[in-house]
């Protein structure tokens, strides 16, 4: 892979990771509120069923999720296990849209 | 069993060895006094210089482990192959590009220029491969430049007066390139010279995204 798409995937793992930071602080205060007093399905889709933000916030985390774990992978794939060419890219970059649909998939079934 | 004296340097342990013990250990050394770098090897599991080691510093339970430097092809006994390590330098590129012949008069450069001061701080490498020895991304990943070379490229990048750029900053990118580095620091914890590689290929991942965002990559 060339210079140029090494150095755009580190870029985008980097970036990805400091939106992760932000969401997870969130994601896990928010658990932390919602978990007072019992927790139930009601409560959480009372929470986000209609709510644009929530849609928005969980957008932006899954995408977050969907370029920051393949990318990682691909570098573990290759030192751990010497894997590494267009095949392993390809693979990951499936594992990218599988990812992406299934969280959107969650994301919006907790919206509407 | 090799004598104890006060001062001892792990070099003299070896060549003691090898003088009364073992004439056919294999060993290189050269200057002695910490200048050449050839004398490195790894002892009790760490790589240094063994000229400027003091036995009292690493010993451990009555021994000392003696053993080549990680990360390279060992020629015999203590003595590695180096040539991989020095012709990562060159696909670095590591060598320096002007412009002026010697005709032209010198080029004036600041002592406190900020790139200047960045030069001095990563400038004094001997090549003696204690970082890359060091370096878990080497042992996982062989095609990775390492931290001595990536280092050099680094004061290339900041000397004023080279003008290889972006070629020097394509060789240095992706996965045998700075970007590999997990900044574990190995390399800065045992560098002799107390020089911080790490920092360098810091720099380095910021010079080349941004030539990656300025779309001179």
């Amino acid at each position: 892979m060339s210079a140029k798409a090494e150095t755009l995937l580190w870029v985008m793992q980097r970036a990805s990771a400091a939106v992760l930071g932000l969401c997870v602080l969130v994601h896990l205060g928010t658990m932390i509120y919602a978990v007072r007093g019992g927790l139930t399905a009601a409560e959480i889709l009372s929470r986000t069923r209609g709510s644009a933000a929530w849609l928005a916030f969980y957008t932006v985390f899954v995408l977050a999720i969907s370029l920051h774990v393949p990318i990682g992978l691909r570098t573990v794939l290759g030192e751990w296990l010497g894997w590494r060419g267009a095949v392993r890219s390809g693979l990951l970059f499936l594992f990218a849209l599988a990812m992406a649909f299934t969280g959107m998939r969650a994301v919006i079934g907790v919206y509407s | 069993m090799v004598p104890r004296h006060a001062s001892q340097t792990v070099l003299d342990v070896v060549t003691y060895i090898q003088r009364v013990l073992d004439p056919t250990l294999a060993y290189r050394f050269a200057c002695r006094v910490g200048m050449c770098g050839s004398c490195a090897m790894t002892v009790n599991g760490a790589a240094r210089w063994t000229c400027r080691t003091h036995v009292d510093k690493v010993y451990q339970k009555e021994s000392l482990e003696l053993a080549p430097l990680r990360n390279l092809p060992v020629v015999r006994d203590l003595v590695t192959d180096m040539r991989e390590f020095f012709d990562k330098w060159a696909r670095a590129r590591g060598s320096f590009q002007g412009t002026k012949t010697r005709a032209d008069d010198f080029e004036k450069i600041s002592p406190g220029s900020e790139k200047r001061k960045q030069v001095d701080a990563a400038i004094e490498c001997i090549g003696c491969g204690v970082c890359y020895s060091s370096c878990d991304v080497v042992a996982a990943n062989p095609d990775y430049l390492g931290p001595a070379a990536l280092n050099r490229a680094w004061t290339l990048v900041k000397d004023e007066r080279d003008v290889e750029g972006v070629e020097r900053l394509r060789a240095v990118a992706g996965d045998a390139g700075c970007h590999s580095c997990h900044t574990h620091m190995s390399c800065t914890e045992r560098c002799p010279k107390q020089l911080s590689p790490t920092a360098g290929i810091a720099g380095l991942k910021r010079e080349v995204s941004l030539a990656l965002l300025t779309s001179a990559l």
